[in-house]
């Protein structure tokens, strides 16, 4: 009451236009040096507040309210946590307490002998992760033991839809040890599991800290039982339109693998550029990489593989035909094969195709078929059993297949008329004989016909996939906007479904033509129809205007939004993720990536203050 | 799954525009006894012996070359390597083709030779022929050394042994520097850009003559000397045009790039890498909106209280001697650096000491809540104008922003968005206008003193509610300035020019890059959007309007703003370039065509020397339209 006074006071000195009545001016104030160091204090219904006022001293003695850094609040604060994306039931406790990587050891002794080798390599990357929160360095040593017990039930090493990826994780903090169970059924679950529990650590450095000291703390008590809403949770990334370097490639799988996700969809080629080297046919790269260096080994792409297994994660591997094929495939002639392509590069673009530069596959040739097969055998040989192929079918243009007297030769030779519909026959009928040398292949290597991906296209509308299209077979990944009916009437024709929407899901847009950004708010609202038929989501990085040099930008942290709506598809608000997005975004930094920003920082200094 | 129309992608308006590209004054210099070494140093053969049994296996290998590129028709053509007899690398042949390939592109005569010759950079030297004084002379020393390890930094691009022996041995280039005119190198607003370049064979090495009227001239002219040297990955060496004249000044005396180091802190070295990207555009001033209501990163020697109380963290912060070494740096380029701590508004934490100093409420509605009824943004704060201390304290950081930049000519008051609520609630008996007007007057008297007590040339203000009828009617045009945010199409930001106030454009609907990333919270209505595409920067032209006030408009220069909400450290680049390069041309070029094809090769090639100098731009286009220049247009 009195201070209300005092300000009236000054209020009514101010009103008469009299100078403030203070004791000292501003020159003789002699400033307390100190840097701005400020504390965060958990509010319940809040999240993580900074303290009103910075301390003027460092000290060790701070209450238990209070929390020098801000990433540590957000390991406790709030029923999730910091654990992105969210799990479906979490108890966690309030107290942490402090470990180091030294003291940490995983017990490996139940879980099947064929797969320990893989589970140590996946516990490997857990525990480079935890130095990498400490910047590869933890300088606060104490000898906690932690002992982190994995059980898992079955062999399974493959992974595919039909893999089990829950996990039970439990921490128990007893008498200066910590035990910490984790139980899953596969290999896959269990690394789920270690990811979750690598979210459950923080180091306890100071928001924008500028000191080396680093230690790292753990929730001292945690209980999780969790598993994913959709099984397949993809990110596809375009390596044709820009080369990415392979480490540019492993580091948004490690963005992946720490949100969960599980599907790489490998858009390798397109007619810009041909990066994929094929052992069996090497004209490939020769005639359609950007350069020797702009192109992935066989080597490389094996490592890749293996790479993204360890972290829970199939790669798929797309090939885009019959359309988005160009260069690469432009040598036919030389070698006496007549044209495998036709259209490439052709001037002007606008006549025949979407996007420069044009090329269509010859579906005319019997020796276009030759050639699609030893790349297919090439694509089988590196793919993970069982393998997954995504066969593109995109976007074909007739109007290049309408140039060719060669094509329309042999429509008429088959019967069919040069109308939509006699081009959409030969649509189908390539779709259909590639899925046959598919199928070939792997059942040369002993393995049961698999389905295959597919985009959905003119030849997926509802009134005309039924003739071309095996439902058993194909699985389409459905692009069409919001808008579009097409997704809900695949569903009833009993087709499985992936979704892209593009007006959503794709990370391209907003920067190109009318296309609108979708920001992780607008990413993360979106949710999928939840039916037997959606395996799940994608979200979609093409790179006409994106190369490794804005890849991390452009994917992170929107990605990860649409990774905890694959997972978890929670129902709670985009508001009440932030706090623990936020935290996912300085946990990508630690992991080596380059996250937008979300807000000013001074919004994630104050959880919901910026509504 | 990608573009239903690829020309709303690339070429929105630019139909049948190639035709138009105007012609290159591109004259083959006539180097008698030069050009047959010249040709036969340029394009060498390649080993055609084995050219009829064509390998499978080793054209991919990494080592070989894969493309040939030919320039036919002036334009650059891809060709499998084993199908032609000329191995030319993309580099190689962008430059020597029709186009310039200079960014900005000169305005005065061009004519650069269609060869090259190799280079080395610690074979470069330099003679200062003439300088005003000993300072311009220090200044075009490190501007020079700056170069020649940018040329230093390409020549580590060189993959590997492949040293080619067939294009000869590298040359000296001596490069003479005459500067005749002022003796202080610091960017002015009366400093003449202008220079010109003269490059040419002399015995066996190479002569380059720069003459300039200021440092800033000169370092220009090294700048566009870097551009006329590339690195050719297939020779494995710089090469260098073996001749070139150019002849080149600025449209206008203002070419900025502002970035908010508030809504997010970027530590120095992303400041200095984009000050070393502005160089490259030959851009002028690094607008620096270093505090605001989230936080104030700036650690004064006279007020330390601002930053300690304002900082994000410890971490977070830049010292006097972070501003040196960045005012040193951007210096050296070229470059004035403004800093601009924004008041009345946009204040925030940083002023919350004052009662516990003794010194009263020095800000009022510091982070106030409902937010949206006192600021524009979360969190509100804005400075108590009855508070003569603030006074004070505004003198100390003008003294100070004077002093460590070095920049007393131009000076930045802030002044945007004021909420007159924030001031209603707090002074009922004043109409918050006229406190508003009431406080710029006196934070330019402070001003005043605080530069010695001499009024900046030029004060600026951001437009505002102030800087419109009937307010700005009482600002005086010979101390002001406005920087025009308001959208082009506004009244207001018209009525500014037409009333003679010198301007800094940064229309909201063209040069905000920060626009298009939609709402970064649930209640706002959206942010400006949508994205404005370099095209659109580049081909915004407001002062070309047909109107008889427009020829008389006192246009200073424009500037891009990079606002931070939703941009930290990590996508600043991308985020920045190549979209200001564009902006750069227009300020520094301004032709009147849009963005024709030979924009798009030339700031192509601008975006991959830009990549070369570790910034991380963005593309233009699929590489493939690299590759073929031409194709996608």
């Amino acid at each position: 009451m009195a201070l209300h006074r005092l300000l009236a006071l000054m209020t009514t000195m101010h009103l008469a236009g009299v100078l403030c009545n203070v004791e000292s001016t501003f020159d003789e104030i002699t400033p307390q040096i100190y840097e701005p160091s400020w504390m965060y204090k958990c509010v319940p219904d809040e999240g993580c507040q900074r303290s009103e006022h910075p301390r003027p001293t460092l000290s060790d003695n701070s209450t238990s309210a209070f929390f020098d850094s801000l990433d540590v609040c957000r390991i406790v604060c709030g029923r999730f946590g910091g654990i992105w994306p969210k799990p479906v039931t979490a108890a966690l406790s309030s107290q942490t307490v402090k470990i180091h990587p030294n003291y940490l050891r995983y017990d490996l002794l139940n879980v099947p002998a064929e797969t320990r080798e893989l589970l140590v390599e996946m516990t490997q990357v857990i525990s480079n992760n935890l130095l990498a929160e400490c910047g590869g360095h933890v300088t606060e040593v104490v000898d906690t033991q932690v002992v982190v017990i994995i059980v898992v039930k079955t062999a399974i090493t493959s992974l595919n839809w039909n893999t089990d990826e829950q996990y039970m994780l439990d921490v128990q903090t007893r008498g200066g040890e910590v035990s910490v169970h984790i139980e899953a059924e596969t290999i896959y679950g269990a690394r789920h599991g270690l990811e979750t529990f690598s979210q459950l650590i923080s180091s306890d450095k100071r928001d924008f800290s500028d000191v080396e000291h680093c230690g790292l703390v753990l929730v001292s008590g945690a209980k999780i039982r969790d598993r994913p809403i959709y099984k397949h949770r993809g990110l596809v990334l375009d390596t044709s339109r820009h080369f990415i370097p392979m480490v540019d490639i492993k580091r948004t799988i490690d963005g992946m693998a720490t949100t969960k996700m599980n599907v790489f969809h490998w858009h390798a080629t397109d007619s810009h550029s041909f990066p994929l080297e094929a052992s069996r046919v090497p004209q490939f790269t020769r005639y359609g990489a950007y350069s020797g260096s702009e192109m992935y080994t066989t080597e490389e792409i094996r490592e890749l593989i293996h790479y993204a297994k360890v972290r829970g994660i199939r790669v798929v591997i797309e090939i885009d035909a019959p359309a988005h094929s160009g260069n690469g495939w432009q040598w036919g002639r030389e070698y006496g094969l007549g044209d495998l392509a036709v259209c490439v590069n052709a001037y002007p673009w606008r006549h025949l195709c979407i996007e420069p530069p044009c090329g269509q596959l010859n579906p005319a040739n019997p020796n276009m078929y030759r050639v699609l097969r030893n790349l297919y055998q090439d694509v089988a040989d590196l793919l993970n059993s069982p393998p997954l192929l995504h066969m593109g079918g995109d976007e074909v243009y007739f109007g290049c297949w309408n140039s060719s007297q060669e094509i329309i030769s042999y429509m008429k030779d088959q019967g069919y008329d040069t109308t939509e519909e006699g081009f959409m026959k030969l649509w189908g009928e390539f779709h259909n004989k590639a899925l046959q040398i598919w199928d070939e292949e792997i059942s040369a290597k002993g393995l049961d016909p698999q389905p295959v991906m597919l985009w959905s296209s003119q030849l997926t509308q509802a009134q005309r996939i039924s003739q071309h299209l095996d439902k058993e077979r194909y699985i389409i990944e459905v692009w069409e906007p919001l808008n579009s009916p097409l997704l809900t009437q695949l569903l009833r024709l009993g087709y499985r479904t992936v979704s892209v929407p593009k007006d959503i899901w794709y990370l391209d847009h907003g920067f190109w033509g009318r296309t609108v950004y979708s920001n992780w708010r607008r990413m993360y609202a979106h949710t999928l129809p939840r039916d037997e038929g959606v395996l799940g989501g994608e979200v979609a990085m093409w790179t006409e205007y994106c190369d490794a040099q804005a890849l991390d930008t452009r994917v992170w942290p929107r990605a990860a939004a649409v990774a905890e709506r694959l997972w978890s598809d929670p129902t709670s608000t985009v508001y009440s993720a932030e706090p623990r997005l936020q935290r996912l975004r300085t946990r990508l930094i630690a992991r080596g990536l380059r996250p937008d920003a979300m807000s000013p920082a001074w919004c994630s200094q104050h959880d919901s203050k910026c509504l | 799954m990608k573009m239903m129309s690829w020309g709303d992608a690339l070429w929105l308006g630019l139909t049948a525009r190639f035709a138009r590209v105007g012609r290159l004054r591109r004259a083959v210099l006539m180097l008698a006894a030069a050009a047959c070494t010249a040709a036969a140093v340029l394009y060498w053969k390649q080993q055609t012996d084995d050219s009829a049994n064509r390998p499978l296996h080793s054209m991919y290998s990494g080592i070989e070359p894969q493309w040939s590129w030919l320039c036919q028709h002036d334009r650059c053509e891809r060709y499998q390597a084993s199908d032609t007899t000329t191995l030319q690398s993309l580099q190689t042949c962008n430059m020597l083709c029709a186009s310039t390939q200079l960014w900005p592109q000169p305005t005065g005569p061009v004519s650069l030779a269609s060869a090259a010759v190799p280079v080395r950079s610690d074979r470069f030297s330099l003679k200062v022929i003439a300088s005003p004084s000993r300072d311009v002379t220090k200044h075009i020393n490190e501007a020079f050394i700056v170069m020649q390890n940018h040329m230093r930094t390409l020549e580590h691009g060189v993959v590997g042994e492949n040293r080619r022996s067939d294009i000869g041995p590298p040359r000296d280039v001596l490069v003479k520097v005459s500067v005749n005119g002022s003796g202080d190198p610091r960017m002015r607003l009366d400093t003449n850009e202008s220079y010109k370049l003269a490059l040419r064979p002399s015995g066996n090495s190479l002569v380059v003559d720069i003459t300039a009227h200021s440092f800033c001239g000169a370092r220009h002219g090294l700048e566009t000397l870097l551009q006329v040297t590339w690195l050719d990955p297939y020779a494995g060496s710089l090469l260098i045009l073996e001749a070139a004249t150019v002849v080149d000044a600025p449209r206008f005396p203002y070419r900025g790039l502002l970035l908010d180091t508030a809504r997010n802190f970027f530590p120095v070295s992303e400041l200095l890498r984009t000050i070393d990207a502005m160089a490259a555009n030959k851009l002028n001033t690094f607008h620096w909106h270093v505090s605001d209501s989230q936080s104030f990163p700036w650690k004064l020697d006279s007020a330390p209280q601002l930053a300690q109380h304002g900082a994000y963290g410890p971490g977070a912060v830049y010292t006097s001697d972070d501003v040196r070494t960045i005012v040193k740096y951007a210096r050296i380029r070229g470059i004035r650096v403004l800093m601009e701590i924004d008041t009345p508004a946009h204040v925030g934490r940083a002023f919350g000491w004052g009662p516990e100093a003794g010194l009263g409420h020095l800000a009022h509605c510091i982070e106030a809540e409902p937010w949206s009824s006192y600021c524009g943004e979360p969190p509100c704060g804005q400075l108590n104008p009855r508070n003569p201390h603030i006074y004070d304290l505004l003198e100390h950081v003008y003294r100070e922003i004077i002093q460590l930049t070095e920049v007393d000519d131009i000076f930045h008051l802030g002044g945007d968005e004021v909420s007159e609520q924030c001031w209603a609630k707090h002074f009922n008996d004043t109409d918050p206008m006229d406190l508003w007007m009431e406080f710029t007057r006196q934070a330019m008297h402070v001003l005043e003193r605080a530069n010695g007590g001499k009024a900046p040339e030029l004060t600026l203000l951001w437009s505002s509610r102030l800087t419109r009828s009937p307010y700005l009617e009482r600002l005086d045009p010979k101390r002001f300035g406005v920087q025009v945010w308001g959208a082009s199409q506004w009244p207001e930001s018209r009525a500014v020019l037409d009333a003679g106030f010198r301007s800094v454009i940064s229309h909201v609907d063209a040069w905000y890059l920060d626009c298009g990333f939609g709402s970064w919270r649930d209640s706002s209505d959206g942010h400006c959007g949508p994205y404005r595409s370099w095209q659109q920067v580049y081909e915004h032209r407001p002062w070309a309007t047909e109107t008889p006030e427009s020829a008389a408009w006192p246009v200073e220069g424009g500037a891009a703003c990079q606002w931070t909400e939703q941009l930290g450290p990590g996508g600043l680049d991308a985020r920045v370039w190549p979209r200001t390069a564009a902006l750069a041309e227009r300020l520094w070029a301004d032709r009147a065509e849009g963005a024709t094809a030979d924009v798009y090769l030339r700031l192509d090639t601008q975006r991959a020397r830009l990549v070369a100098r570790g910034v991380r731009a963005a593309p233009l286009w699929p590489r493939w339209c690299s590759h073929n220049p031409h194709a996608c247009l």
